[in-house]
Order: C-alpha cells, then structure tokens, then sequence
C-alpha cells in the first residue's frame, strides 16, 4: 500500500515537473538586434570632420544621424511573427554608437529570417497619435500634413574657409525600404546570441548612387532628391559578418 | 526541580514572546493607520496631442501634494529672509514669468537668465534651467531656494521654520508624512506638473471648436515649415526646434536644446555644456514652449529682446555664426543660395513675419493666466480681512 502510494507520489512528482519544464521553454522570450554604425572603414564620430566628400571636395562632419525602423516580422518554422507596435527611432550617438532593441514576448519558434522597414508604413505615418517611438512632437514629425522624416542626416561640410550646412531629410511614405535578411543561423527567443547588424552611414551617400554634399547639400521635399537618397539607404544595413567560434 | 524551573522558564519566554509579537502587529498596525493615505488626483487630464507623460512613481500627483505645493510656491517664507517666493518671479498673470529680461530676487543683484514659463513641465525636455544642469522637476525646485542671488535659503532653516508654522505640519503630514527637503521638493514638483496650458485659441482649433484667421493660418503654415525653395515651400523654420503641437523643445535626450545664432563664437555662453561637459554643447540652450509666448517677454535665456518683432528680426537676418549654430538655421533660406557668398537670413518678408507673430498670439491661454486652481492660495486667505 505504502509503496504504491510512493510510486504515485513519484509519478505526480515527475509530472509536474515535466510540466513545469514544458511550460517554461514553451514561454515567449526576448530576441536582441543590435545595430553597430560605422562610415565606411571607420568607426562614427561624431561632430569631427574626419570623412571625405565621396562625390567631391571638402571633409564632412556628422552633428546628428538617425532614421525609424519599423514593422520587424520574425521568420520562423511556426510562421510568421510580427513584433505589435515595432517603430523604433536608431540613433547612435552614444559611446558605443550602436543602438539595441529587444523584441520582448517573442514566440517560441526557430527562426531563420528577419524583415523590417526603413521608415514608417502609411497608416502611420498619417497619424498623430504617439505610438512606439512615433512620436509627433519630435524633431522627426516634419508637420501634421507631411508625416514623419523616415531618415535624418545633418552636419556640415568644410572645404577650406566655407562651412556649408548638410541637412538630409528624407520621408514620404513611397521611400520606405522594407529589407530581407536570411539569418546565419537560426535562432530562438532567450538565446545569447543577439541578431547583429552593421549600419553603414555613408551608404546614404554612396549606396547605388553616389552624392557630391557640393552639388547636393540639402534634400528635404524634392521627391526626386529623395529618392536618390532612399535608392541609397536601402543598402546601408547589413548582417554583421560572424566569425566562426570553435565549437 | 530543575526541569520544572526550565519550564517555567520556556513558559514565560513564550508569553514574553507573544506579548512582544501582538505589540509589534498593533504598533504595524497603528502606524498603518497613521501613515498618510493622500487621494489620487481627480479629472487631471491633457491632450492627446501632447503625448505621453510621466508622472514618478515615488511622486504620484495627489490631492494633497499639489495644495500643499501651490501653497509652498506663493509663501515668502521660503526665503531666507520671508520677501521672495517662488510666484515673485513667476507671476500666473504672466504665464508665470516676471516681465523682466534678467529675474531679480533677495540679493538685488540680476540673474544670470530669464524666468521660464512654467507650463506643460511634463512634456518637452525634461532637462530643466536654460542650460538643462538637473533632470527632473523635484531637483529643480530646491536649487532656487538655495541660491544666495535667489532665495537664500538654508534647508535646515526652512525645514524648522515650516515645523513651527500653525498650517504645514498638518499640510505634510496628509500628503507625504514628514516635512523634509525633499518633500518640500515633491510638493512644489507636483503643483507644477498640474500647470497645463491647452485652451488657447490653436488649442481650439486644434480641436476643430473654431477656424483661424486667414493670417493666422499663414502664419501656422510658415511656423510649419522648414522652407524649400527647390519644390517653392516657404518656411519660418519654428518647427525645426519647436514642436508642433507643444510648441516646446523636444523630448528625447538633449534634442530639446539648440544654439540659435545669438551669439558669435567668442561671445558664445557655455549652456548645456554646463550640463553634459561636451565642447559640442556650448551655447545651446533649452527651447522653451511658446505656450503664452505674446505674455512672456522680454525673450531668449538672458531676456535681451523685448518684442516678438525683435524676436523675428533675429532669426530672419540676425543670425552669428559659431561652430555649434545649428545647421538648420544656417541651411534655411527662402530665397536660393549663392553658394559662393553664404549669407544666413531667413529672407522672410514683412508679411510673412507679421503672420508668424499673428499665429503666435494664438498660443495665449486666458483661461491658464485665471485659473483659481493656479492663483495664489494666501490672497483667498487674507481676503476677507482686507
């Protein structure tokens, strides 16, 4: 009698905590992306004329970069999660120049692929209504009837005794880049691994078109300025090559 | 015998130990029961085209924090020597600035800047003083006290002098428990978060209750707009600092602060870089909301103009150039650019300018500059004895 009773105090036991074990890894966890920012072979600085025109004369300097990131989608085996409410404002000026998100109450799944946009969909970008990192009232709100700057660039370019402004604002809601990134390797929620992108921000200046700041020192509402200026961004991220670890 | 006397023993520390048990739960108890439970405040509300706002935790907006604050910003005693209070410089009839270009307190001596406006303290910069040196608005409140040109005030001082006052024990005790400096701080942090200016006649139309003016319109359009003489979009360029709603500085990190040209470069304060020590930060400033701006003057953080015309007069031809200046400022021209020969002006016409200062008038809030809530508490006391 006793050792029956045993034996079913050991199975409920081990039940629970089977259960216990499955409920825990069936929990949603947190995915990191990091976004590490460089100019070309360098590193960014900010405020120091350090990096050359690439269309022309003069040494550029960086006073402020940032741009929203928007609507993530997570590829997975189970399918296709999409982070609610995912608009996000990349800034880097930091010490580390580089700008994290962690994507909380992710689904359980393995997954192998990313996308997400620069700048902001339509719906949103029409509003006024403050949600996520959109926010109305900030230096990205172009005005009420505009919508928001999808990417901002401001500086300065220096040739000789001429300081010539730099002010790159680019919106509208055709110039939303939305990008694929078949991941390395798989990954789950909670993982160490964060998912690493490089942001490379003269890509603005060089990625399929390349900009002399002389002939192009502003783009604000010309749509065909920033177009340009779009063609360009939607090759600025990239995966961050990993290098292999022993195993 | 012996284990009879060991049990009487355990006998009477067990009864020791109940009898100081059941006294440490009446005395939990009690001081449950004497600790202040302070009443959420009620129909506290904001547009929502402000945005999100956020009130501490450790500093809930209460019924009694904000009476008790309201009274501590209108009592003189708060001085070192009871002739200045908060309100001195910051009079409702004035949105809450003193109509001088430099304030004036115990010391006679002039400040260094200009009294702020306080409204809508929870949107916008939450870095406070012209040159953001504290990050919240519990800080902020006892370093005018403290200062010798200001209050002069020593906190120990104060603390007896308000623990001897027949009004504030009682005053504290219902909203936080004891009269400290950082009570006294949270008090007055709590009225201000309760100064909401959102009845002006753009807050008006805003809500579609009325339409502008066709200058006010013009006007609203040029604050708008960063101009862009590629596409014809003529421009006042405000909106590149103030925001469009707020019309303060922005929120996030330092972005709500600017160097706006008043200065040449060797003339340049230090501003925020006072607060963040970075050389990238000199003669940047806080934007200030234009919430009432037509009742603020004189302007800019040392007061050194007196009318909205001069106001406009800077910013469309009397720009310095310095080497934080921002690049929005030098960039913008309604008029194209000599590449050769960069001159920075605005070149906004009469017309545009005097539409600007049109739309700007409708930022005045009468309802905020009378509202009962906002005035001082001591006239409604001695009044009857007047």
């Amino acid at each position: 009698m006793r050792k029956l009773l045993s034996i079913f105090v050991a199975g409920g036991l081990l039940l629970a905590g089977a259960a216990v074990y499955f409920y825990q890894i069936s929990q949603p966890g947190t995915v990191r992306m990091q976004f590490d920012a460089v100019i070309g072979d360098e590193p960014l600085v900010f405020n120091d004329a350090r990096y050359s025109n690439p269309g022309g004369a003069g040494m550029f300097r960086i006073r402020d970069f940032q741009f929203f990131l928007s609507n993530i989608d997570l590829h997975g085996e189970k399918g296709v999660y999409r982070v609610p409410d995912s608009y996000y404002l990349a800034r880097f000026d930091n010490s580390s120049t580089s700008y994290q998100i962690d994507l909380a109450n992710v689904p359980q799944d393995m997954y192998s692929a990313v996308t997400f946009s620069i700048g902001v969909d339509e719906v949103a970008n029409g509003s006024i209504l403050s949600i996520g990192d959109l926010d109305p009232n900030s230096r990205m709100a172009w005005t009420w009837e505009v919508g928001y700057k999808f990417l901002l660039f401001e500086g300065a370019l220096i040739d000789g005794d001429t300081i010539r402004p730099l002010v790159y604002h680019v919106g509208f809601s055709e110039n939303r880049k939305t990008l694929l990134f078949n991941l390395p390797e798989e990954v789950a929620p909670d993982s160490s691994d964060a998912l690493l992108f490089t942001v490379d921000v003269l890509a603005l200046f060089t990625g399929k078109n390349t900009v002399d700041m002389v002939a192009l020192p502003n783009v604000k509402f010309d749509r065909d300025d920033a177009r340009l200026l779009a063609g360009n961004y939607g090759t600025m991220i990239s995966l961050t090559p990993t290098t292999d670890v022993a195993q | 015998m012996a284990n009879a006397g060991f049990g009487s023993i355990d006998k009477s520390i067990a009864t020791l130990s109940l009898c100081g048990l059941m006294l440490i739960a009446v005395v939990y108890w009690f001081a449950r029961y004497i600790e202040p439970k302070p009443t959420p405040l009620q129909g506290f509300t904001a547009p929502f085209v402000f945005g999100n706002f956020r009130v501490p935790t450790d500093n809930p907006l209460t019924q009694e924090a904000v009476e008790l604050g309201r009274r501590l910003f209108y009592d003189r005693q708060l001085s070192g020597d009871n002739t200045v209070s908060c309100s001195t410089c910051h009079l409702q009839h004035l949105a809450f600035t003193d109509g001088r270009a430099r304030s004036v307190g115990v010391s006679g001596k002039m400040l260094e800047f200009n009294s702020m406006s306080l409204a809508n303290l929870m949107w916008g910069p939450q870095h406070f003083f012209w040159n953001g040196r504290v990050d919240s608005l519990e800080e902020q409140a006892l370093d005018p006290i403290q200062h010798p040109d200001e209050m002069a005030q020593n906190l120990d001082d104060l603390i007896d002098e308000l623990e001897s006052d027949d009004v504030y024990p009682g005053l504290f005790k219902s909203a936080y428990g004891e009269i400290s400096a950082e009570n006294i701080a949270r008090a007055l942090a709590s009225f201000e978060r309760t100064l909401i200016s959102a009845d002006s006649k753009y807050d008006q139309y805003l809500r579609g209750e009325l339409k502008l003016s066709a200058e006010e319109e013009m006007g609203r359009k040029l604050f708008m707009a960063h101009p862009d003489v590629k596409v014809s979009l003529r421009g006042g360029n405000c909106i590149d600092c103030h925001s469009q709603f707020l019309t303060s500085g922005f929120n996030a990190q330092f972005d709500g602060f600017s160097n706006n040209g008043l200065d040449a470069e060797t003339l340049l304060d230090s501003g925020l870089q006072v607060a963040t020590g970075q050389a990238t930060d000199r003669g940047k400033f806080k934007v200030p909301t234009l919430r009432n701006i037509a009742l603020t003057a004189p302007y800019m953080h040392d007061g050194r103009f007196s009318t909205l015309e001069q106001v406009l007069d800077h910013y469309n031809e009397g720009i310095r150039a310095s080497d934080t200046l921002s690049p929005l400022i030098m960039e913008a021209d309604n008029q194209p650019q000599n590449a050769a020969n960069i001159r920075i002006s605005l070149n906004l016409n009469e017309k545009e300018k005097r539409a600007i200062i049109v739309f700007l008038h409708t930022l005045t809030d009468h309802g905020f500059i009378t509202d009962d809530e906002f005035s001082n508490p001591f006239d409604v006391d001695t009044k009857p004895d007047a």
